[in-house]
């Protein structure tokens, strides 16, 4: 045993990585509960994994077929219902748990200096995500799924120069059709899987390679933290919360699958009462409120200015929070709280 | 003059060139990607149908046909004339449908209204309806793009 295991030290040369984990130190204090946030993320991405092959086994992604082969899975295949509602469930539990990470590492300031980089790519991740959400919302091809893919693709028309081009690109031509399903699903099942796993390899590497973020205070005063050993005390704990999100995510996907709506037609008036995801909720409800002209200007470009400028924001916090100890890091936090409140107003609002 | 040694060293001249003819051989893949990832779809010049299709429509009545991909809506005036729009709202792109009791085209995304004419009256649609022209020839009822 002992021999194999210095045969295989020999070609890989792993040891330095084993040693690391060994003794890689988790920090103990009230906010330790959000580490857990991170881990459990790559559990719900690893279900997704699955479960999206085995959707991919029957899953036909073109205009005859699109719906009527979701239905196929729903009502034919052995348990398709299941392995659908769980695919359904997790990317809800997974992006719900990405906006909880994002969140967590923004309001303790996890990304101050050395962590921009990690931040960085944490919301290219989020990013991918909602993208992962946004292009595998169409593939059911149903009556809501065509309206907000409508909607969603329209958007970058409102741009200056490349709008058109961009919507183009999104929609395989003019319109939504079903070249668009075919394009859906070719960049949910391949293009943003690989870019997800580039990043998300960044990303661990860098969360490794700086070590556990401790919370601001215990820096600002220096304070070594009571630490618990990753392995094997953490981890364990680690599994226990799967374990536990996982009887919940079951426990969801059996009760509450999801169904399928009517066949997508193109030439249909669009159906009452469409909403998109609940995480584009808040720039569903925004896009709804905004008048066509603002002092003479395009209102919908202007929307879309607004967005970006806060996804903008979100994006380079680390550079525009860049003294997190002094007063300009308190107005910030202020603010980060005001624009959640705003994001959770406005999805309970478009409930209403 | 001749210079004791060369400001430039070969090791950097050649990783220009090198670096260089990389670059230029990129964006000279670039082009043809860009263009192949978005696939030709024309609108129709114009659209055909038949006449016997829409003949018994009352006045102030809509009827649908396709505009290409998209939904065309015929209407008929009071006066007996067609009129036709394009079915998508001016907002962001959803298919609109005629509200026959109250005369108006309603978008149900996000709340967008119409008047019969198409005109933009209520909720976030920034212009009116894209109208199209429409005449009769024989027993054929021929759209056309405007202009």
């Amino acid at each position: 045993m002992k021999a194999l295991g210095a045969w295989i030290e020999d070609r890989l040369g792993l040891g330095p990585v084993a040693a690391f984990l060994a003794k890689k130190e988790v920090p103990c204090h009230r906010h330790t509960i959000l580490y857990y946030t991170g881990s459990s993320i790559l559990l719900f991405l690893g279900i997704q994994i699955v479960t999206g092959v085995l959707l991919a086994l029957y899953y036909q992604p073109t205009l005859a077929e699109a719906n009527a082969s979701v239905v196929r899975i729903m009502t034919e295949m052995p348990l398709g219902w299941l392995v659908r509602s769980v695919h359904s469930w997790s990317a809800t539990f997974m992006i719900a748990l990405v906006f909880a990470h994002l969140l967590g590492i923004a309001f303790t300031k996890a990304y101050r200096k050395p962590r921009e980089a990690t931040w960085l790519t944490g919301v290219l991740l989020l990013g991918s995500s909602l993208a992962f959400g946004f292009t595998g919302y169409l593939l059911p091809w149903d009556e809501l799924s065509l309206a907000a893919t409508k909607v969603g693709t329209n958007l970058p028309k409102a741009l200056p120069v490349i709008g058109t081009w961009l919507t183009q690109v999104m929609r395989a031509g003019d319109d939504v059709t079903g070249d668009t399903i075919t394009r859906f699903f070719i960049v949910h099942v391949s293009v943003l899987p690989l870019a997800l796993l580039a990043i998300l390899g960044v990303h661990i590497f860098l969360v490794q390679r700086h070590g556990m973020s401790a919370p601001l205070e215990a820096e600002r005063d220096k304070i070594k933290l009571p630490w618990l050993p990753f392995w094997p005390n953490f981890l364990l704990r680690e599994a226990g919360v799967w374990f536990v999100l996982l009887g919940v995510l079951l426990t969801v996907a059996v009760f509450l699958a999801p169904g399928v709506g009517p066949q997508a037609d193109l030439m249909a008036p669009a159906p009452e009462g469409i909403k998109p995801e609940w995480y584009f909720l808040f720039m569903f409800q925004t896009l709804k409120l905004f008048p066509a002209r603002i002092l003479g200007l395009n209102g919908e470009l202007i929307a879309m200015l607004v967005m970006m400028a806060g996804m903008a924001a979100v994006l380079f916090l680390p550079f525009i929070d860049d003294r997190p100890f002094e007063r300009k890091g308190k107005v910030i936090t202020g603010l980060a709280w005001a624009g959640l409140a705003y994001a959770i107003g406005m999805s309970i609002w478009s409930l209403m | 003059m001749k210079l004791p040694a060369s400001l430039y060293s070969r090791r950097a001249f050649l990783n220009g060139l090198i670096g260089g003819w990389l670059a230029a051989l990129g964006s000279a893949f670039i082009s043809p990607l860009l263009k192949y990832i978005v696939p030709p779809t024309p609108e129709p010049d114009q659209v055909t149908v038949p006449f016997a299709d829409y003949k018994d429509m009352a006045p102030h009545t809509v009827k649908g046909f396709a505009w290409g991909n998209k939904p065309g809506l015929l209407q008929r005036t009071e006066a007996g004339e067609y009129v036709a729009f394009v079915g998508v709202c001016t907002h962001l792109d959803c298919n609109v449908s005629f509200v026959a009791e109250q005369r108006r085209f309603y978008c149900a995304c996000h709340e967008g209204w119409y008047d019969e004419n198409g005109l933009n009256v209520a909720g976030p649609p920034p212009s009116p309806l894209r109208r199209l022209s429409v005449s009769v020839e024989g027993d054929t009822l021929i759209v056309k793009r405007q202009g």
